[in-house]
């Protein structure tokens, strides 16, 4: 009963988003979105070229300085060896900003004057961004989160949104993607969106971290709409997760009675 | 007879059905060989029809033994939207299914097509 009803209030947080939108002027976004390519974050610097997050010798090139580049070499290095866990196989954790931006399955972009709430359904996730005027809260009544705090405004039928207390990676709880990138708990990102064609979303990150990147990091993604009618489901990740994680990060498989198929099991 | 086929050569047949995978939405796909293909003819157990994956339990017969392998796909969401229904594979529909096998050998795969042998119809990739 409890999911129905949030299902309905969804339902209906997306239609009258949608009416708002309409009346005051926003961008329509309405319909079901989704990113475009596998889910490598920065794909213009990946390498190989067709390399898929999670492959052994797969890397990017975020402008990292030598410290963290470190970091990010030790991680690829469990990628290879099958000992970096990714977090959300718990289906415990969001995959958080901006994780969020680079998910497969599909998107919806809820889109009123006074916020935009941009839901993923995998994860799933939800970020929220406040339109309405507001400051950040002040510094004390802020704690790091895995999707932290964003405000924005229009710029013409462009949604410009800062995202800030960003919680940090400790011992790769939160990652970017699954080849290993990290940010720091210096992270903080400004996102430009728009409708670049009727069919496309799409929305550019310049990510600056003092701690951890040289330079302001720039990354594109890309959402196409799907065909009308198209529908969003709820994803229950711990309906059935039989990819559990041992201790030292091996991602399991278990069989129907929950036992673990793999020859290995730590 | 049923049987199970664990061909290396098989991956060169089919080798022009390996190309990219959709993108995994819940764990790495580390843990399957995307250089082999195994090719399962056997009997459907059961459709887990679940999230974060679709799971299809495929009973094959071992060199005379019966053997249950544990077929991955990937999110009920994404797969309905590519035709697959809850009721795509019915227990005892005989099916031959192929999957990038685990690497460490043991009975699971990560789906790539199957062929229904009553009718001959396909899902996934076949071709």
């Amino acid at each position: 009963m409890r999911t129905l009803t949030a299902l309905v209030v969804a339902l209906t947080v997306a239609s009258t988003a949608q009416a708002q939108s309409a009346a005051k002027g926003v961008p329509d976004w309405s319909g079901v979105w989704a990113m475009q390519g596998n889910t490598v974050f920065d794909r213009a610097t990946v390498q190989p070229p067709t390399g898929r997050a999670g492959d052994a010798g797969v890397r990017e090139s975020p402008p990292y300085n030598d410290e963290w580049e470190a970091i990010y070499r030790k991680n690829i290095e469990k990628v290879a060896a099958g000992a970096l866990p990714d977090p959300v196989s718990t289906c415990g954790t969001p995959h958080g900003f901006p994780r969020i931006m680079n998910v497969p399955d599909v998107y919806e972009f809820a889109v009123t004057p006074q916020a935009t709430w941009i839901l993923a359904e995998n994860g799933p996730g939800i970020l929220r961004v406040y339109t309405d005027g507001r400051s950040y809260p002040a510094k004390e009544e802020l704690w790091p989160t895995y999707t932290g705090a964003s405000i924005g405004h229009w710029d013409g039928d462009t949604l410009v949104f800062t995202t800030i207390s960003l919680k940090a990676s400790k011992d790769n709880d939160v990652i970017v993607d699954r080849t290993g990138i990290v940010l720091s708990d210096a992270s903080h990102a400004t996102t430009r969106m728009r409708k670049i064609d009727p069919e496309t979303i799409e929305a550019q990150m310049v990510i600056e971290d003092p701690k951890a990147l040289k330079v302001p990091w720039t990354v594109t993604k890309r959402y196409k709409k799907q065909p009308a009618g198209t529908w969003a489901w709820d994803y229950a990740c711990a309906e059935n997760n039989r990819n559990p994680i041992t201790d030292s990060g091996r991602t399991l498989t278990l069989g129907p009675d929950g036992k673990p198929l793999d020859k290995k099991v730590d | 007879m049923r049987s199970l086929i664990l061909q290396m050569g098989l991956a060169a047949v089919v080798a022009a059905m390996l190309t990219s995978s959709p993108a995994r939405a819940h764990h790495s796909a580390a843990m399957f060989d995307d250089s082999r293909v195994v090719e399962l003819k056997g009997v459907v157990k059961e459709l887990q029809w679940t999230n974060p994956h679709v799971w299809l339990q495929v009973t094959v017969d071992d060199k005379g033994a019966k053997k249950e392998w544990s077929v991955e796909a990937g999110s009920p969401n994404t797969l309905s939207r590519t035709g697959w229904r809850s009721t795509s594979f019915k227990p005892g529909d005989a099916v031959t299914v192929r999957v990038n096998p685990m690497k460490d050998g043991s009975a699971a795969g990560n789906f790539i097509g199957a062929k229904f042998e009553a009718d001959g119809r396909t899902l996934g990739r076949w071709n």
